[in-house]
């Protein structure tokens, strides 16, 4: 699986595309949970098409955790949707790619199907949790439905497992708790509810975007350490949104890079903040501040703007803002490829290998 | 950083009633900002952090006296503003100005970007002529780094950083010397933040200016800011030097912050201990007796339940309000 040398010729780039696997190279090759490949996704609007996801590939495996990180509107939230078919439609539409959670192509899958998975082998958490929280039900009440849609309990043992998962996810006095409204938690309690409800059915899979981005920092510190905790404790894969790469440093076990609409690089998490590789992934690291920076250096700017992603782009999306960026980057858009053992760039010039043109 | 004051903030509070019944009567308040006392130099950037709710936006805008604070007092190079007349206010909001965390919702959409900009300068009298006023968009549009052929579009034709570029150049117009950053580049994006930010640096530099950066992002805040001041429940837990709070903390809340904060670095994350605060933050109408912080502090004492911890210098310029700091 593991992708050598990338292929001089364009046509045998093409093909390798669809070969990539972002497989951590020599460890055990458990089959992935979650297999994405080429995924796309349109939107067709009064103005024309927006080109929200154009062929993304990537795979989770079980208890893994992968970090998606990218500018606002590269398409980290329609990439997640498009897993669970949660995109508005119209005018978005699936447009290519397989999606195979556990062997099943879930594109293909009919949507009696589809329900049983959503909330229950695969869970969401949103960055705002009253988009999921119905306000006028109880908390128990939601959590003990969702229980009792994909378990077989009786509504006495769902509650019942409502208040542990409630207990769980450090909510205090669960059993007094289970019975209270959405609007009577705090903003981090509610999202920790919101927890509660994705794990009540022991998902395999969790996909949290941006769920602590409307957080404190402190109470954004408690979720993260929470998911963590849980995530070793059930083996649970998650697939979390942030666009904060501290969060994501203490998280996860792999990242992608989208930008545009497609994933620019992906490594294991140690190996992209050491060897980012691709232009926008330095780029955006040389912008952070250091908490424990001592000494004040300069922050980097990225220069310009993310491309509108109304029609069709030429080339490499991030050639306009790119240092390094020369006539091939203006023409034909690099393919993701691995560069390294399990760490693959999209870019003619990557900076850790010197690049394939 | 030099030694002149350029404002000082004496026990400022700023209580909001809390109305209710057929009446409307004042049942309460919200003690959104309880009596917190700096000086801001000039040329300096002073940092203010501090979880939701504790009140950093209506610090900011009671020192511009855009709200009458209910109590304590604010002077602008030794002017107390609360003794100035609506006239001589208005004199001098001039040289105080303030940039929004949401730039769309500051700028007006039916306006166009250069008269957004160039308003300012009318208001107050600071051009004669159509000329001149189009001569000062002009030099003021270049300083914030926006293209000049875009002077008659609307704010909704630019990018979330290029709007947040508009609202500087508006701020800048009456060229003030003190300048409320309110959560200026929250809203962007990680690589347009760095932007802005080198854009207000570089301002500052050129221009001469001192601002106050309100901010929720500790790390950014370090990084722009010489000194920084902790907000907690409507008071001032710690105020230091930026490299003296984050490297020698006296307060156990401000240590808390920064354990939260995550660093960009893998291994590093990997070892670093979290000291995690239990519950949330209490309500800024009912604050804890004693200390504010005591609810949630792993230090607290009986005497901190008891008895409020004076705002005091535990080192050379380094105030923290902890019984024990
Ligand atoms: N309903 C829709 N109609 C038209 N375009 C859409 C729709 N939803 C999303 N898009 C477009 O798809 C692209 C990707 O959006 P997406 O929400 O996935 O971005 P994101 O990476 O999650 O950004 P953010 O960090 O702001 O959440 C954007 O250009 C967006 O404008
Ligand atoms: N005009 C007002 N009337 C009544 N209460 C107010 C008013 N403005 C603010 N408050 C309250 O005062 C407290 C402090 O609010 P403030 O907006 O200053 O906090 P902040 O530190 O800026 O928070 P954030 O980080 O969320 O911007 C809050 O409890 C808020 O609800
Ligand atoms: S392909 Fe070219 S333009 Fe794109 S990131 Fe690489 S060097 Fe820059
Ligand atoms: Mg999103
Ligand atoms: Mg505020």
């Amino acid at each position: 699986m593991i992708q050598a040398v990338p292929p001089a010729s364009m046509e045998a780039m093409e093909t390798s595309v669809s070969n990539f696997a972002p497989l951590e190279g020599g460890l055990q090759p458990e089959p992935a949970l979650l297999e994405v490949r080429d995924l796309t996704t349109k939107f067709y609007t009064v103005d024309g098409v927006v080109n929200a996801l154009n062929g993304i590939s990537y795979s989770v495996r079980k208890g893994e955790c992968l970090a998606i990180v990218g500018e606002s509107g590269s398409g980290k939230t329609v990439g997640v949707l498009s897993i669970l078919r949660l995109i508005q439609s119209p005018p978005g539409k699936i447009v290519g790619g397989s999606i195979s959670f556990k062997g099943t192509d879930l594109l293909k899958l009919d949507d009696n199907a589809l329900r049983d998975i959503r909330g229950g082998a695969i869970s969401v958490i949103f960055q705002d949790p009253m988009t999921s929280l119905n306000p006028v039900m109880r908390v128990g009440a939601q959590i003990t439905e969702n229980i009792m849609a994909h378990e077989a309990l009786t509504r006495r043992q769902a509650r019942d497992k409502a208040i542990e998962m409630l207990s769980r996810v450090g909510i205090p006095t669960p059993a007094k708790r289970v019975d209270d409204y959405p609007h009577q938690f705090s903003g981090g309690m509610r999202q920790r509810v919101m927890i509660a409800m994705a794990l009540s059915c022991s998902p395999q899979l969790i996909i949290a975007d941006e769920p602590t981005t409307a957080l404190d920092v402190t109470i954004q510190a408690q979720i993260v350490e929470l998911v963590k905790k849980l995530q070793s404790e059930l083996g649970t894969a998650v697939i979390w949104i942030s666009h904060d790469l501290g969060v994501v440093a203490r998280l996860a076990d792999r990242v992608a890079v989208m930008y545009a609409g497609h994933i620019v690089e992906s490594a294991p998490v140690d190996e992209l903040y050491a060897r980012p590789a691709h232009p926008y992934t330095i780029g955006l690291l040389n912008s952070l501040p250091r908490l424990d920076a001592k000494v004040k250096t300069k922050l980097q700017a990225i220069g310009g703007l993310p491309p509108n992603l109304l029609g069709e782009l030429r080339g490499c999306p991030f050639a306009p803002r790119c240092a390094f960026a020369t006539d091939i980057c203006r023409a034909q858009n690099p393919a993701l490829l691995e560069v390294t053992p399990s760490h693959g760039v999209a870019c003619w010039h990557d900076r850790l290998t010197g690049g394939r043109a | 950083m030099s030694e002149e004051v350029l404002v000082q903030v004496k026990d400022l509070k700023m209580h909001f009633p809390i109305r209710a019944g057929l009446f409307n009567r004042t049942v309460g308040a919200v003690k959104a900002v309880d009596g917190i006392s700096f000086d801001i130099m000039k040329g300096e950037t002073l940092g203010l952090v501090g979880e939701s709710g504790c009140g950093k936006t209506t610090a900011g805008r009671a020192i511009l006296h855009l709200y009458r604070p209910t109590g304590g007092e604010v002077s602008f190079k030794g002017t107390d503003l609360a003794k100035e007349s609506p006239e001589g206010l208005r004199r001098t909001r001039r040289h105080m100005q303030m940039i929004f965390q949401d730039p769309y919702a500051s700028l007006n959409p039916q306006m166009r970007v250069g008269e957004i900009i160039g308003r300012p300068l009318r208001v107050h009298g600071l051009v004669k002529s159509a000329p001149e006023e189009k001569d000062r968009v002009t030099e003021l549009m270049q300083q914030v780094g926006l293209n000049v052929s875009y002077r008659d579009r609307f704010p909704h034709e630019f990018s979330g950083g290029q709007r947040q570029r508009i609202g500087i150049a508006r701020a800048l117009a009456t060229s003030p010397d003190f300048i409320v950053c309110d959560e200026a580049i929250s809203a962007l994006d990680v690589s347009i933040q760095a932007q802005i930010i080198n854009l207000l640096e570089q301002l500052r530099d050129e221009l001469g200016l001192t601002y106050l950066f309100i901010a929720h992002d500790l790390s950014m805040v370090r990084y722009i800011s010489t000194r920084v001041g902790v907000m907690y429940l409507g008071k001032m837990m710690e105020l230091a030097s930026s490299d003296a709070l984050y490297e020698e903390p006296r307060h156990p809340y401000t240590r808390a912050l920064l354990s939260a904060i995550p660093i960009p670095d893998p291994p590093l994350e990997r070892q670093r201990q979290r000291m995690l605060l239990e519950g949330d933050l209490p309500s800024p109408a009912n604050p804890p007796k004693g200390c504010r912080f005591s609810t949630r502090c792993p230090m607290a004492t009986d005497l901190c339940r008891a008895v409020e911890p004076e705002f005091r210098e535990v080192a050379t310029r380094h105030w923290a309000a902890c019984h024990f700091a």
